[in-house]
């Protein structure tokens, strides 16, 4: 389905003003003008007005679509709008960097912003990306002689030099910002108040400053959000996890009379208080776009793994980060990481902790999608952005055979201590049908594959040097609960099975 | 291809009053959450009841001419529709039950 946009027309353009009858009423909410009667319509109608375009004067916007405008051109991902100016809030992260290569290479005029608290963070830890990665100006320089594309980066601080940021959107009039410019870590944000503090002052207020400056100088941009699925938690009812918002046809029932829950946001259960400055994120936005009318697609991403796109793997400066740290290293990656050096992967508790994944590439795919299907005016929608859900344990057993049969690495899987207030044992059932059914998301690598690439990538003699000067790093010491100690041991696991029962999908 | 109706100010009245069956129409919005989340179970009903009455779409902010007409004070609004009548009307999200309800009541009406 890659034409999944072709038939979006201009209400949905950010290349449009709309102008004439343009109010900003919420549900509910009664407009004087109905006491009137009827209306002239000359008066009544949106109209829009094309910024690239202008010679074309006043029209319907709902007159031309994008496969007919000359200004949507189509690509594998849908109609792109020519030369679109997307801003990457947060460009030097994990993420930031791989999608301001990829959409780069579809011909998108990428700009961007970070202040490089990432490396900060980590280094504060006292780890490292244990792949290489270039300073700013070197990736920016390689970008332009490897793949030909021009970036335009600004260090700016979102939070505390919002006066930059503001002069950056003026300037460049976005017509999509892609937020990753957060702290992404559960375990940094319970380390202590301090950094709980942190990370919600920064995650909630940082965002709640990119609204404004929506609000005020791009409103007809869309804002690309990166939430997580771990907002939802895993209630142990096994209720499904919905895309942000209830289905009409689910509903309340009490006391003889029964309601449509249609619309309402579902029930969160945030488990850090990382976790919880994302739910809060979801309510200001959704708020901004009531206000407002901005566009919004809140994306709640399941746990990210992986390292290869085309454009990272072109050049080892192009590279871009990967931790394995307790506290930014995501739990396939830190698996392949444990099985490259010998260490034991560590299962917290039982290991039977269910979550949704999604590998990088198939993470970019959707972001692409995401951006050329820009949401209509005052639009807040909720995906959840994986491909899949396993058990941990599931997750630990497929790199072991993956690293012992294709690397000849020897691998043993150990169970540690849970050093988080979580349930070991619970039913998933997410629901994830968005992406594919309206947006043409079609998950092109496999989990295999992309455990294979790691593979391929970490077994390198540099990186794997980098890996073993960090190992101490791996091991949890962060407990929810406020202790300081490193978790015991529980059980290790000698043999390791190669048909696993704990696939959940 | 979707079986909801795209209902405007232009057609509105030839494609709910001009049809020998009745017609449920939703008055909806892009801003409206509860609104996009009636799509998918609009599209199933108007299959189910393909040939028994018409189902329609639309957006109060494009077509405010309707919605001025019909008094729309909140979305999304239900209301059926029957030889230039109205039948019912019913404010908020609804379940499936409900806008059943209102479709049989309204293929019963005649």
């Amino acid at each position: 389905m890659e034409n999944h946009n072709a038939e979006c027309t201009c209400w949905n353009c950010p290349a449009i003003d709309l102008t004439g009858k343009v109010d900003f009423r919420s549900c509910g909410q009664s407009r004087e003008v109905f006491s009137q009667g009827s209306i002239d319509d000359s008066e009544a109608h949106i109209v829009a007005e094309c910024k690239r375009r202008p010679k074309l004067g006043l029209f319907d916007p709902m007159s031309v679509t994008f496969a007919e405008c000359p200004e949507w051109k189509l690509t594998p991902y849908g109609y792109l709008l020519k030369d679109m100016r997307v801003m990457i809030l947060g460009i030097d992260g994990y993420l930031g960097w791989t999608l301001a290569l990829w959409l780069g290479s579809l011909g998108v005029k990428v700009t961007g912003v970070d202040n490089f608290s990432r490396r900060d963070w980590v280094k504060e830890r006292g780890a490292r990306t244990v792949v290489p990665i270039s300073r700013m100006t070197e990736r920016l320089h390689a970008t332009k002689e490897v793949l030909g594309i021009d970036i335009e980066f600004r260090e700016t601080d979102i939070l505390n030099q919002r006066n930059l940021l503001r002069e950056f959107i003026e300037e460049i009039k976005p017509e999509a910002i892609v937020h990753y410019g957060e702290c992404p870590s559960p375990a940094y944000s319970m380390i202590d108040l301090d950094h709980a503090t942190f990370v919600q002052r920064n995650n909630v207020l940082g965002t709640l400053g990119v609204l404004f400056m929506m609000r005020d100088l791009a409103p007809e941009s869309s804002l690309i959000k990166l939430g997580t699925m771990g907002e939802y938690g895993t209630p142990l009812t096994g209720r499904p996890l919905f895309e942000g918002m209830f289905p009409a046809d689910a509903v309340l029932h009490w006391e003889d009379q029964e309601w449509s829950l249609g619309g309402e946001l579902t029930p969160r259960d945030p488990g850090s208080f990382y976790h919880v400055s994302k739910v809060q994120d979801t309510y200001n936005i959704y708020e901004a776009c009531k206000y407002w009318w901005l566009r919004s697609y809140d994306v709640m991403q399941g746990v990210i793994y992986g390292v290869h796109t085309p454009q990272v793997a072109a050049d080892p400066r192009l590279r871009t980060r990967l931790d394995i740290d307790e506290w930014f290293g995501t739990v396939i990656n830190r698996f392949v990481t444990q099985a490259v050096i010998g260490f034991p992967l560590t299962l917290y508790g039982a290991g039977e902790q269910i979550r949704g994944f999604i590998g990088l590439e198939d993470a970019m795919q959707c972001m692409t999608r995401l951006i050329v299907h820009p949401p209509e005016p005052g639009q807040y929608d909720v995906v959840n952005q994986m491909s899949g859900f396993y058990s941990v344990r599931y997750l630990a057993e497929t790199v072991a055979r993956i690293a012992s049969r294709e690397f000849n690495l020897p691998v043993i899987i150990q169970r540690v201590e849970n050093p988080r207030v979580e349930s070991d044992i619970h039913p998933f059932k997410p629901i994830y049908n968005k992406l594919p059914a309206r947006f043409g998301f079609k998950p092109k690598v496999t989990l295999e594959d992309e455990i294979y690439r790691t593979l391929e990538l970490l077994t390198q003699p540099h990186v794997k040097e980098r890996i073993e000067e960090k190992k101490h790093l791996i091991l949890p010491r962060t407990w929810w609960s406020g202790l300081k100690k490193q978790v015991e041991t529980l059980e290790v696991i000698e043999e390791i099975k190669y048909e696993p029962s704990s696939k959940t999908h | 291809m979707s079986q909801v109706v795209r209902l405007t100010d232009r057609n509105f009245d030839q494609e709910v009053f001009q049809g020998k069956i009745p017609a449920l129409v939703e008055f909806s919005a892009s801003w409206c959450v509860p609104s996009q989340q009636q799509k998918p179970l609009l599209e199933e009903l108007a299959k189910e009841y393909r040939g028994r009455l018409n189902i329609g779409e639309l957006n109060v902010d494009q077509n405010p001419r309707v919605a001025a007409e019909y008094k729309i004070m909140g979305c999304p609004t239900f209301i059926t529709f029957h030889s230039g009548k109205i039948l019912q009307r019913r404010i908020g999200a609804q379940s499936k039950k409900q806008l059943i309800e209102s479709i049989q009541s309204a293929i019963n009406s005649h």
